[in-house]
């Protein structure tokens, strides 16, 4: 009765109640739209930051990453492997050995990270692999082959096939010395790693920095990140459990991790802003429609409806108007993020930027029952919330007083 | 004898020489002198420890004037026939492994060497320290019958060198006795002492000395002098890249 009174009511001024709902629908779909863009733009660079070389987590000794020493190596890789690769979710794990070393050609030397990478696992793991572009990556049966960052390999002045020296220490502190043929040079589009990464055979860096069967660390990767997610929890009580760490997406990328943060604290700065502005908006019109049915709400009264209910019909005519607002505006924001999830927004001029974000220049929305919910959600619990103020305005109304008002 | 003499003159004439203020170029000039002689060679034995491993290892090195110094391993076995070529021109590396020489990037030369506290620069005996350094006499103590004198070095404006700051003792028998090596923020970061100073071919000589890394406790690095000699005939072929890939000695 009093919902189909309230129902009435709305469509009784049905401009208003059009115009109304127009602003929240608006402001709702945006929302959606604009966080599934947001969760999917930082997804894919998440993605792309971790797929380049990190892998979506790692198992390294307890204070490798503080102090990168040989010593701090995992003893049965092999077998630590295998477990990890039973975790539903996770789909490869790369043995390593991350080294330092300088890399020699004639007069030329510079320092760098050595990697010993299983080119069987690797290139699932990392982009390096498929981003040779002169030459070819590593495979199975290369002993002394290097693949170099083209940034390296222009300071070295070396081309494919040429030699390279290789100095360093090994895990005992004898001197590892090795002479290596380039067979790729890849291009990452990240300046830092192609001056600083050089990948050898896993076994090759194992036998120069003579750690015997010992990796330094084992990555790993899943579909996606949101699925690899899962796997966390199990993967993290075999780390422990072997007195190992497990160093997740946001230990390996920190900086990523900060941005994204910060990008959604301003974000949200101003959804709560949109929010609390359209909030406003629909609370004046009603607050006036209800001052100008301050006579009707009088007759009501003099017909025995008892104030109290009175502002409860008001209050549920806010609640429709906020709920069919926000339905829609989950239904029309959600129908362009789907829309763009499937087809993508290119942004081809800006490429060059994004790529330094490890981005591509075509970006995905991704839709999900939390960046559809949040917004509209919001705008429903604010407007909801706000009722209460003609609630309380029609309860103070008199029969008599409310009849005679202009 | 002669530091005999000079600890006598120090105990009688003690005021008079204090009120003198050596200058701290000099005394640190005729440090180096002694550690360096015109050209000096000796053998050495290299302790590394940490807290969950020792290692060590023995190397002969010979050195000539400010600049040139060659160092070759002899045990363990494993890195035995290694050497280091540091000359005016620039540091090499040979590895007997892969016969192969390499040239150092200038980066290089502060960072560790053979995983020990010192550095490329320490092992060649580098003259950094006079040369890119402005020195000042901060104190004269008397410490175990010698004469202490307390150099504070600081960096001369655009030398390219690592230290915020370093501070010397040196003994009045021409043996430096400590350095305390701070960083560009003014903290210490790593502290050598002469734990044996001893006559060495007629010379004093700090023996023993152990270097302290002070980020990492339980770490050091000691180097113990076996054998030396000093103003020994050099041949000009030995600071060579051809002699550092086939050694004659």
């Amino acid at each position: 009765m009093l919902f189909a009174l309230a129902w009435r009511n709305l469509w009784r001024q049905p401009r208003r109640t059009l115009l109304s709902l127009t602003s929240i629908v608006f402001t709702g779909a945006l929302l959606v739209f604009l966080l599934s863009f947001q969760i999917g733009v930082y997804g894919q660079m998440k993605e792309s930051a971790l797929k380049l070389f990190d892998g979506y987590a790692q198992m390294q000794a307890p204070g490798y990453s503080e102090d990168p020493d040989l010593r701090r190596s995992l003893i049965d890789a092999a077998g630590l492997k295998s477990v990890a690769l039973a975790v539903p979710g996770v789909n490869v794990a790369a043995m390593r050995v991350n080294a330092f070393a300088i890399l020699s050609h004639g007069e030329r030397s510079f320092g760098v990270a050595i990697v010993g990478v299983d080119p069987t696992s690797e290139p699932y793991v990392s982009k390096l692999a498929s981003s040779v572009a002169l030459g070819r990556y590593l495979d199975s049966t290369d002993s002394d082959a290097i693949v170099v960052g083209h940034a390296l390999a222009r300071n070295l002045k070396v081309a494919v096939g040429d030699r390279l020296t290789l100095l360093g220490s090994g895990m005992d502190g004898s001197v590892a010395a090795d002479v290596l043929r380039v067979v790729g040079i890849y291009n990452s589009g990240i300046p830092e790693l192609d001056r600083s990464i050089a990948e050898i055979p896993l076994s090759r860096a194992q036998e120069t920095f003579s750690l015997g069967p010992r990796v330094t660390t084992i990555a790993l990767a899943g579909k996606t990140l949101p699925t690899f997610q899962n796997a966390v929890p199990a993967l993290g009580g075999i780390s422990r459990a072997r007195g190992l760490i497990l160093k997740e997406w946001t230990d390996l990328e920190p900086e990523v991790r900060d941005s994204i943060t910060l990008k959604y604290v301003t974000s949200a700065m101003l959804y709560v802003t949109l929010v609390v502005v359209v909030t406003f908006i629909i609370l004046n019109t009603l607050l006036m429609s209800v001052l100008e049915r301050t006579r009707e709400f009088g007759v009501l009264m003099a017909m025995g409806m008892r104030p109290a209910l009175i502002g409860r019909m008001v209050w549920l005519e806010l609640v429709m108007l906020a709920m069919t607002g926000a339905i829609l505006a989950i239904l029309i924001g959600g129908a362009l993020a789907l829309y763009f999830e499937a087809h993508g927004i290119y942004f081809g001029s800006l490429g060059k930027m994004m790529a330094q974000y490890g981005l591509p220049s075509r970006l995905y929305p991704d839709f999900s029952a939390s960046s559809a919910l949040i917004g509209p959600g919001a705008l429903f619990l604010a407007i909801t919330l706000g009722g209460i103020v003609p609630y309380f305005h029609v309860r103070r109304l008199e029969a008599a007083t409310a009849m005679r008002a202009a | 004898m002669r530091s005999l003499l000079f600890v006598t003159f120090v105990l009688v004439l003690a005021p008079n020489v204090v009120s003198a203020a050596p200058d701290p170029d000099a005394l640190l000039k005729k440090v180096f002198d002694n550690y360096r002689a015109n050209t000096s060679t000796g053998t050495v034995s290299m302790v590394i420890h940490r807290p969950d491993w020792e290692r060590s290892m023995t190397f002969k090195s010979w050195t000539r004037g400010d600049d040139d110094a060659i160092v070759r391993f002899l045990a363990p076995a494993k890195d035995a026939g290694n050497a280091t070529l540091k000359s005016a021109r620039g540091t090499w590396v040979f590895n007997p492994k892969i016969n192969q020489v390499i040239k150092l990037p200038a980066s290089m030369m502060a960072q560790s060497w053979m995983g020990s506290d010192f550095s490329y620069n320490d092992l060649a005996k580098s003259t950094e320290i006079l040369n890119d350094y402005t020195h000042r006499l901060t104190t004269t103590d008397i410490a175990g019958g010698h004469t202490v004198w307390t150099i504070e070095c600081t960096p001369k404006a655009g030398a390219a060198v690592v230290w915020g700051k370093v501070v010397l003792k040196l003994r009045d028998d021409d043996v430096m006795v400590e350095q305390t090596y701070y960083d560009q923020d003014g903290k210490p970061a790593r502290h050598m002492t002469a734990d044996r100073v001893g006559d060495i071919a007629g010379r004093s000589y700090p023996l023993v000395m152990t270097m302290h890394p002070l980020d990492a406790p339980g770490s050091w690095t000691r180097i113990e002098t076996i054998a030396a000699s000093f103003n020994i005939a050099v041949p000009d072929s030995l600071f060579t890249l051809s002699s550092l890939q086939n050694p004659r000695e």
